[in-house]
C-alpha cells in the first residue's frame, strides 16, 4: 500500500529521522521535509526529477550542507548500548564513526593517492595516523590488506598500485572506500552512474549482501532498473518534499509519479 | 682531523644550507603534503630563537650549561609549537589566501615584538651574551661541532620526513591536502590533523631558530625579515614540493649555489658584498623560481610518485 509518509515496521537496523528539515538557496526552498524516517527497510530508493532535492537531502543528512532549520537524528537499533544521535549538529568527520557513510554523486577522488592508498586510508584507524607512528605502515597493511583485496579482486581494478584513471574506476573506488568503513547506514548517490552493466550488477550484489547483514541502505539513482531491482521501499521526492512512499511496483505505477517524473508508457 | 679547509665563511655558509634545508623539510610536510601554505616560517623560527635568547640571557640561572641550554632550547621549541597551535587554530579553515596572509601577519607580529620589546630583546640594537653549551677549544672548533650537531639534526628531520611518506600519517596528510572534504567524509578529523601538523612543524622551526641563535651568539631583528621564509619556499619549490629529497636538492641548488659557489669562488668585487650581493641573491632566487616553474612546474625532482612508493613497499 502506498503511504503518504513512512510506514512503521519492525526495526532492527539503524534509521534516520528527518524532522522539520528545511534548506533554501537564494530564497528558493530546495528541501522541506516535515517528518520522514529512512532505513525502516533494508534497501530504500529515493527517486524524483532533477532539482527535486534528493542530493541536497543526502548532503543535509551528512551535514556537508547545513540545515536552515529542523533536526536529523540517527535512531537506535534497539540494542541497549545504542542511543539516538543528532546528526545535524555533528562534525562531518564524526559521521563515519557512527556508521553513517555516503558515496558521492559527482566523482571525487584523491588525485595523488593510488588505489591501494585510497583503500588503506579508509581502513586505517586514527591510532595509526599519528605523527609519531612512522613505522606502522606494515602493521596496517598486514591487518587490513585482505579486506581491501576482496574488493580489488571483485571489481578488477586495472592497476591497484597505480591511480584510478577512468571515471568508472573512480566511481567504484568511491563506493569501495565507503564499504570499507563498515557502514551501518549507507547513503549511495547515483552509485552506478557511468558503470558498465556487468559492474553495475556486481555493485548491486554487494549492496544486497551488505543490507542482508543489517546495514540500512538508501540509494538515489536515475537508472530506475537499479531502483526497481534493489529497493524494498521507494520514496518519491518532488519540489523538495517526499510526497510518496511505498513498494517499488506501487510507486512506478502511481499516477503522481508518472505525471511528475516517469511519463506515460514507461513500464 | 685537519679542518684547515673549513674557514669561517664556509662554516657559516654550510650552516645556512643545513638550516634552510631543515626549514624546507618541515615546510614540505605542511605545504608539499598537507597543502598548508605557511608563509610565516621566519616567525616561528624567530620566536624559537628569541625565546631561547631571552631566557638564556635575562633569567638569573643557578644552573650551568648544558642544562641551561637544554631548558632554554626546549622552551624555545615549545613556545614556537604553541604559537603554531594558536596560529593554526586561526587559519586551519581558511582558504589558501587566508593562510598566506595569516602566517605572513604572524611573522610580522614577531618582528615587531622583537623590535619594540627592547628591555627583553635588545630591540634593533640586538642582544649579545649567548654562547655554545660546550667549549671544545677554539671558536672554529666550537662552531664546527655546532655545525655537525645541526647537520645531524637536519638528517634526523630528513629521516623522519622520509618515514612519514611511508606511513599512514603521511597518507593522511596527502589525502587532506588533496581533497579535505573527502578525507573528512571518511572519518578523518582533518582540522585536528592540520592543527597538529602545524604545531609540530612550527616547533621544529623554533628549534632551528634556537640552533641559529647559538651559532650567531647575537640576536638581531634584521634576521627576522622575509628572506629566510623565501629561501625555504624557493628551495622547496625548486627541488620539488612533494618529494622527500626536494628540499635538500632545491636548497643546494639555490642557497648552496649562491652562498657558497658564487660568493666564494666567483671573483666578485669586494664592494658588492655589503649592498649588492643580498639583492643579487634574492634576484637569483626569483629567477630560479621562475625558470623552474616554467619548465619543471613540479620542481627538479618532479611530482609525488605514490605509485612507485606503494609498489616498492607493498608490491610482490
Amino acid at each position: 500500500m502506498v503511504t503518504e509518509r513512512s510506514e512503521v515496521a519492525t526495526v532492527t537496523r539503524p534509521r534516520i529521522h528527518i524532522h522539520g528539515a528545511r534548506k533554501s538557496f537564494s530564497e528558493r526552498v530546495v528541501v522541506d521535509i516535515d517528518d520522514l524516517i529512512l532505513g525502516e527497510h533494508p534497501i530504500e530508493g529515493l527517486i524524483g526529477p532533477n532539482g527535486a532535492g534528493k542530493t541536497t537531502l543526502m548532503r543535509m543528512i551528512m551535514h556537508s550542507t547545513s540545515l536552515d532549520e529542523g533536526k536529523i537524528s540517527l535512531l537506535p537499533t534497539g540494542s541497549k548500548d545504542d542511543v539516538p544521535v543528532v546528526l545535524s549538529s555533528m562534525h562531518p568527520h564524526k559521521m563515519a564513526k557512527h556508521g553513517v557513510v555516503k558515496s558521492n554523486q559527482v566523482i571525487m577522488d584523491f588525485e595523488k593517492l593510488t588505489i591501494w592508498d585510497s583503500l588503506l586510508l579508509s581502513l586505517t584507524e586514527a591510532r595509526y595516523e599519528q605523527p609519531q607512528r612512522i613505522f606502522s605502515e606494515s602493521e596496517v597493511f598486514a591487518e587490513h590488506a585482505d579486506e581491501a583485496r576482496k574488493y580489488l579482486d571483485l571489481f578488477e581494478f586495472a592497476d591497484p598500485f597505480g591511480h584510478a584513471e577512468s571515471a568508472g574506476e573512480k566511481k567504484l573506488l568511491d563506493i569501495v572506500r565507503c564499504l570499507l568503513l563498515k557502514p551501518r547506514f549507507l547513503l549511495l548517490d547515483e552509485p552506478t552512474a557511468g558503470l558498465p552493466d556487468e559492474l553495475t550488477e556486481r555493485v548491486m550484489q554487494v549492496i544486497r549482501d551488505l543490507a542482508a547483514t543489517g546495514t540500512a541502505v538508501v540509494i538515489v539513482e536515475h537508472d530506475l532498473n537499479v531502483i526497481w531491482n534493489l529497493s524494498d521501499k521507494v520514496h518519491f521526492m518532488a519540489e523538495g518534499s517526499v510526497i510518496l512512499g511505498g513498494d517499488p511496483q506501487e510507486i512506478r505505477e502511481h499516477s503522481t509519479v508518472i505525471a511528475k517524473y516517469l511519463g506515460e508508457g514507461h513500464v | 682531523m685537519n679542518l684547515d679547509w673549513l674557514d669561517a665563511f664556509l662554516i657559516s655558509g654550510l650552516f645556512d644550507i643545513a638550516m634552510v634545508t631543515g626549514l624546507a623539510l618541515l615546510l614540505h610536510l605542511q605545504l608539499g603534503l598537507a597543502r598548508i601554505a605557511n608563509f610565516g616560517v621566519v616567525g616561528f623560527w624567530g620566536l624559537g630563537m628569541y625565546t631561547y635568547g631571552v631566557l638564556y640571557i635575562q633569567v638569573d640561572w643557578t644552573i650551568a650549561d648544558p642544562w641551561r641550554f637544554l631548558i632554554c632550547a626546549a622552551a624555545g621549541t615549545i613556545v614556537a609549537g604553541l604559537a603554531g597551535l594558536l596560529v593554526g587554530w586561526l587559519i586551519a579553515d581558511l582558504d589558501d589566501d587566508g593562510v598566506l596572509v595569516g602566517t605572513l601577519g604572524f611573522a610580522t607580529a614577531v618582528f615587531i615584538l622583537a623590535t619594540t620589546e627592547q628591555d627583553l630583546t635588545g630591540g634593533a640594537i640586538g642582544m649579545g651574551g649567548l654562547r655554545f653549551p660546550f667549549d671544545v677549544g677554539s671558536t672554529k672548533a666550537n662552531e664546527s661541532l655546532w655545525l655537525l650537531i645541526l647537520v645531524l639534526l637536519v638528517a634526523a628531520i630528513l629521516f623522519y620526513v622520509a618515514r612519514v611518506h611511508r606511513s599512514p600519517y603521511g597518507r593522511l596528510l596527502v589525502a587532506l591536502g588533496d581533497n579535505e572534504p573527502l578525507a573528512r567524509s571518511l572519518g578523518k578529523a582533518t582540522f585536528r590533523v592540520k592543527l597538529g601538523q602545524f604545531a609540530l612543524g612550527s616547533a621544529g622551526m623554533g628549534l632551528l631558530g634556537v640552533m641559529f641563535g647559538v651559532m650567531e651568539r647575537f640576536l638581531e631583528t634584521s634576521n627576522l625579515g622575509i628572506n629566510l621564509t623565501l629561501a625555504a619556499i624557493v628551495g622547496l619549490v625548486v627541488g620539488g614540493t612533494a618529494r622527500v629529497w626536494g628540499p635538500l636538492v632545491g636548497v643546494l641548488f639555490t642557497v648552496g649555489l649562491f652562498d657558497i659557489v658564487i660568493q666564494s669562488y666567483l671573483p666578485l668585487p669586494r664592494s658588492w658584498y655589503n649592498q649588492a650581493i643580498p639583492v643579487l641573491r634574492e634576484m637569483a632566487f626569483g629567477a630560479a623560481l621562475i625558470i623552474v616553474l616554467l619548465y619543471r612546474p613540479f620542481g627538479i625532482l618532479g611530482d609525488m610518485r605514490r605509485d612507485k612508493l606503494m609498489r616498492r613497499i607493498h608490491g610482490d
